[in-house]
């Protein structure tokens, strides 16, 4: 079988050589020439032409192995149809005749080169593995080439170059691409980093653009005004002759020129936050001083104007008026200007840093002197309608829509090549798929692809090493949000696992309600529940002071770090159907439960007593518990996905307290209570279907109650830790007080009181006394306590 | 046909680097929209026809200018081109000829 390269053909010893002599070859032999040529010239002046001509001999053997590096060795055009006809010249010169013709052998030849740096470390795939994986593999390098010839068409390079080559490699590896997997990647990651930079050399290689010439302004007028009030950005642009990668040839930019082409003049660039509006304006920037448009706006200049710099050179208010107007009437005479104003909802109101320009925006657009783009969010577009209608009528609308996740990935390939030399770290493929991923999930008030890739820039400090990993980018949610989505370190997924012990710590028997909550935590933590929905939705229904709400202290407490970690509603105060508005305030008020979540997304939301809210205050509640979050008055989402949901109810106690004390399970009646509470109207069907769980919380029994007396007897003792005295009590004391605080129809919640009165005014007279002092240990019997 | 592609790829730069096509569209246009707007009485408006004229006449110098520079800029692109093509290949010829000539002279 003959080899599928041909290392030997004149096209690869042309590249061999022509790495050989190098970049530095070239140059050398530039200058030498360029010195023997000058001096024989200088020696014929001076009439030593028996030197001069032997020099300049020397001269242009020198300059001809020069020109032929530059024209034709470094270079190598394509010509011939085999595969080593379409290696560039870079891959070509890497291989060597006595080159392996395997994958492994290949790999070994190109794994020094930076294109091969780039795949490994984006991937984080250690070098050595990769050359132990591609020894151990079956050799077959005609599917790698064959992939790598694939690649390159699809990045529509004429050459194969050595990323295409290495890509190919590794995407015919099985064992790479168990490695990928193993480490919660994908094996066609290969493809898409291998893609990221055929892209990113594309967009290097393109030719530095002139931008129009020397004579591009000089039938235009000058803009003092504008220089000194506004941000020229096409200048900026060709000062750092700044791209916008795939922004560039965007919808939005495409349609922002149709529209001027049609002879409009004013264009709303409609979008919520994110979205890409000031992108599109500085990409349509770079296309406008290329040239790259229609006669309506070749080489215009975009001129940014913000609204807190026009306030801020106004000494007085009217200022502002005559300001606008001197601003416009230059760009209108200079001809060449196009108005930005980016957040444009600031020339239409009153406020701090805003004002009303609206009148004089209306007749700038009507008179077309200018061609003008307002930035501004759907529901500012929605409200400039309602306010003033005439100048909105007057505008084209452009609505950028959310781009697709392909579009989203190439954003953040060009913002992480940014931020890689920014901040000298590495971005890994993973961390891209992790900003796509979590932003969508935690960021509910910005759009795609701005909200990933701010959280890509936030992730950049939590660099590991100077890496920038999955990890990262779950350490920088969970220190913005508070949210925990990293995976359980050993101690915390040990924790998780006693999670029940925990909780009993605090909480007195409730096996079953225990359990259930606990394993819902579990499933959530190692990521196997539904991430459209809450953590876990709990029914707790059960008699008053059984440790319902106890139970979401303790999840509060134990999984969300700390009590205060819960949002508290009684839902009794929820009884009108107006009250929904009061539950969906856009934050007014702090009754809204939206507020809450928003500044607690990681939390217990418990909503007390639940049958006692307005039916329609329960239909908000089934898709809070179906889509995991809610939307505002304003519009604004609200997320639940990361809540433990929990509704308390007395309603069913009565059939619970029978049942258990006939014996019954509580898993026994279960089912029936459920349907009990539906026939008897107090729960819809569809609510309590939502749950996730209905748990019944069972009487609590004497024993349960004495174990209730111990467990707040140590909070007496933490209190008294300052006092440095301890209080034990002997068991006929707690039976005493178990006696005096039981009634059955209120469960524990009587005990504390009970405890209260037996032993703190016990103490607190003993102390008064000087019976007890510091250090002392106080046993209290039976009868040292009041009756 | 390499040889076309690349004076085409010469000729397009120099063209857009002296911005040929915009200048040749504005030739006659006032510098830099350097303009007076003629007031109501006989005497403005005629300094105003004569501050404009001289605005054109300054736009029109320089930009002539430039557009001949860019003229002769073309000019010796394809003739040194012409005289590339010729004389490439028989560059190599010239070292030992200029190496013999050497010794003669």
């Amino acid at each position: 079988m003959s080899a599928p390269l041909n290392l030997d053909s004149k096209r690869a010893r042309e590249a061999r050589l022509g790495a050989r002599i190098g970049a530095t070859g070239y140059r050398l032999l530039i200058v030498f020439a360029g010195l023997s040529l000058a001096t024989a010239v200088t020696l014929c002046v001076l009439g030593m032409k028996k030197l001069g001509f032997p020099l300049a001999s020397l001269g242009l053997a020198l300059i001809l192995p020069a020109l032929w590096w530059k024209r034709h060795l470094s270079v190598l055009p394509v010509h011939g149809d085999t595969f080593t006809d379409h290696l560039s010249y870079e891959a070509l010169s890497l291989l060597q005749p006595s080159t392996e013709q395997t994958p492994h052998g290949i790999w070994l030849a190109l794994q020094h080169h930076w294109h091969s740096n780039f795949l490994a470390n984006h991937l984080l795939l250690n070098k050595q593995l990769i050359v132990e994986a591609l020894r151990a593999d079956s050799n077959d390098l005609d599917e790698a080439l064959q992939i790598a010839a694939d690649l390159a068409t699809k990045s529509g390079s004429r050459n194969i170059e050595p990323i295409h080559l290495s890509a190919g490699l590794l995407m015919q590896s099985q064992s790479i691409g168990r490695q990928l997997v193993n480490m919660k990647s994908q094996p066609q990651d290969i493809e898409e980093v291998a893609l990221w930079l055929a892209h990113d050399l594309a967009e290097n290689h393109k030719a530095k653009q002139n931008f129009g010439g020397i004579g591009r302004d000089w039938a235009f007028g000058y803009t003092p005004l504008l220089d000194r009030m506004g941000q020229n950005i096409s200048q900026a642009i060709m000062k750092h002759n700044a791209r916008f990668g795939s922004a560039t040839d965007s919808e939005g930019v495409r349609a922002v020129e149709a529209v001027f082409n049609n002879r409009a003049s004013a264009v709303a660039l409609i979008g919520p936050d994110g979205i890409g509006k000031s992108t599109t304006v500085y990409a349509l920037a770079r296309r406008l001083i290329e040239g790259n448009t229609g006669e309506a706006l070749a080489y215009h200049q975009v001129v940014s104007i913000n609204a807190t710099d026009v306030t801020s050179n106004a000494r007085a208010p009217r200022d502002l008026e005559d300001i606008m107007i001197r601003i416009t009437n230059e760009a209108s005479y200079a001809g060449h200007i196009l108005l930005f104003f980016d957040d444009a909802q600031l020339f239409f109101s009153d406020g701090a840093g805003a004002f009303d320009a609206s009148h004089i925006l209306l007749s700038i657009i009507q008179s077309r002197a200018v061609p003008i783009i307002l930035a501004l969010s759907p529901s500012d577009f929605q409200r400039l309608r309602g306010q003033n209608p005439s100048l909105a009528s007057l505008l084209t609308p452009v609505i950028l829509q959310e781009p697709s996740e392909a579009t989203v990935m190439r954003s953040l390939e060009d913002s992480a090549v940014t931020f890689e030399n920014r901040s000298k770290v590495l971005i890994a493929y993973e961390a891209l798929h992790e900003a796509y991923r979590l932003s969508g999930r935690y960021e509910q008030d910005e759009a795609y692809p701005g909200k990933a890739i701010k959280l890509l820039e936030q992730s950049v400090s939590h660099a590991n090493s100077s890496v920038v990993s999955a990890l990262s980018v779950q350490q920088a949610v969970e220190q913005t949000r508070g949210i925990k989505v990293s995976s359980a370190a050993p101690q915390e997924a040990d924790a998780l696992l006693h999670l029940e012990d925990m909780i009993h710590q605090r909480m007195i028997n409730q096996s079953h309600a225990v359990s259930v909550v606990a394993n819902a935590l579990r499933r959530a933590r190692a990521g196997v529940t539904n991430p459209r929905r809450p953590i876990g939705s709990f029914l707790f229904l059960g008699p008053t002071g059984v440790g319902k709400t106890e139970l979401a202290k303790a999840i509060a407490a134990t999984y969300f770090g700390a009590e205060s970690s819960m949002i508290r509603l009684d839902m009794s105060e929820y009884q009108q159907p107006d009250d929904v508005q009061r539950l969906l305030s856009a934050g007014e008020n702090d009754a809204s439960l939206l507020l809450a979540v928003r500044r607690q997304p990681f939390s217990v939301v418990l909503l007390d007593e639940i049958e006692k809210a307005h039916p329609n205050v329960l239909n908000l509640l089934l898709q809070m518990l179906d889509e995991g979050q809610l939307t505002d008055s304003s519009g604004r989402a609200a997320s639940f996905k990361d809540c433990v949901i929990i509704a308390t109810s007395n309603a069913g106690s009565q059939t619970i307290r029978e049942r258990v004390s006939q014996g019954a399970s509580l898993d026994s009646f279960a089912g029936e209570l459920s349907d009990q509470l539906i026939t008897s109207g107090q729960f819809k069907p569809e609510l309590l279907n939502r749950f996730d769980e209905m748990v019944l919380f069972r009487p609590l029994t004497v024993d349960e109650l004495a174990q209730v007396v111990k467990l707040m007897l140590q909070e007496v003792n933490v209190t008294l830790t300052n006092q440095n005295i301890s209080v034990e009590l002997t068991d006929a004391a707690i039976a005493s007080i178990v006696e005096q605080g039981n009634d059955p129809r209120l469960g524990a919640r009587p005990m504390r009181r009970a405890l209260q009165r037996a032993v703190e005014d016990t103490i607190a007279q003993k102390i008064l006394r000087g019976e007890t002092r510091p250090g002392d240990h106080v046993v209290l019997d039976a009868p040292d306590l009041p009756t | 046909m390499q040889v076309a592609h690349s004076i085409k790829g010469r000729l397009r730069s120099i063209q857009s680097s002296f911005s040929v096509n915009q200048l040749s569209r504005t030739l006659f246009a006032p510098w830099r929209k350097i303009i007076s707007y003629p007031g109501a009485s006989f005497q403005d408006k005629v300094r105003a026809w004569g501050d404009n004229l001289f605005s054109r006449i300054i736009g029109f110098v320089i930009r002539i200018s430039v557009l001949i520079a860019a003229a002769i800029a073309i000019v010796l692109t394809v003739v040194l081109t012409v005289i590339e093509i010729v004389l490439w290949p028989l560059l190599p010829l010239a070292v030992p000829v200029l190496l013999i000539a050497g010794f003669f002279i």
